[in-house]
């Protein structure tokens, strides 16, 4: 299925195959086609990066993005005008899903790398800029000597 | 939440476990619990069971610092957490 292993393998698997395979109202192409967008290239993607096969319509394309690369910016008239052009609520569960889970495990992939020192594909996240969190001033352990 | 499904189409078995939360925290349920409860089959499920195992299972880091991981990774995202 994919390149990982370690201890979390066979939950990662599990996860993978009732999201990819499991019957529900979108056909499992198209959740591999959107799971594979969302999930940036890397030396460790199994499979189901390869398979674009399916196509995905431009509005939910634009919305598989959004929820991959800044889910924050999703908004009511996104979902909105998704459902006005005849996309049902678990059409839109189920692309979600796919989404944010492609979106993930290409984080966790890109982060794994990391730590073995591999290269690692750029973050498309870099986009956003750089996060606010700097070290505070009084996290150096306060009164110990 | 957007999709009214996931916020009102739970089948009764997750809607009866939404109510006893309602009950007893006193508080709308969140939203993430609602999207785990929804159709768990397909992904609350699997999903759960794997966080179970990342955030509680055997690891040489502590809960605490797993949850101070995922917190910081939440603000990062800009997602409450």
């Amino acid at each position: 299925m994919d390149g990982r292993t370690g201890r979390y393998a066979a939950f990662t698997k599990r996860l993978l195959d009732s999201v990819l395979a499991t019957s529900g109202h979108t056909p499992t192409e198209l959740r591999r086609a959107v799971l594979a967008r969302a999930r940036p290239s890397s030396p460790l993607s199994g499979t189901e990066s390869g398979t674009g096969g399916a196509d995905i319509a431009p509005d939910l394309a634009a919305y598989v993005d959004k929820v991959a690369l800044h889910a924050y910016q999703v908004t009511d008239e996104d979902l909105a005008a998704l459902k006005r052009a005849g996309h049902s609520d678990d059409v839109l569960f189920e692309a979600t899903v796919s989404a944010a889970l492609g979106a993930a495990l290409g984080r966790l992939e890109r982060g794994l790398s990391a730590l073995r020192g591999v290269a690692s594909p750029p973050d498309p996240l870099s986009r956003v800029g750089p996060h606010p969190v700097t070290p505070s001033p009084s996290g150096r352990g306060g009164t110990r000597e | 939440m957007r999709l009214h499904a996931v916020e009102h189409g739970h089948r009764l078995p997750q809607r009866l476990k939404l109510m006893l939360i309602r009950l007893v925290s006193r508080r709308r349920v969140p939203d993430v619990v609602k999207t785990l409860f929804y159709r768990p089959e397909f992904f609350g499920g699997p999903m759960c069971d794997w966080t179970q195992a990342v955030m509680r299972g055997p690891s040489p880091w502590s809960v605490g610092e797993r949850e101070l991981f995922a917190a910081f990774t939440s603000r990062l995202n800009q997602c409450l957490f």
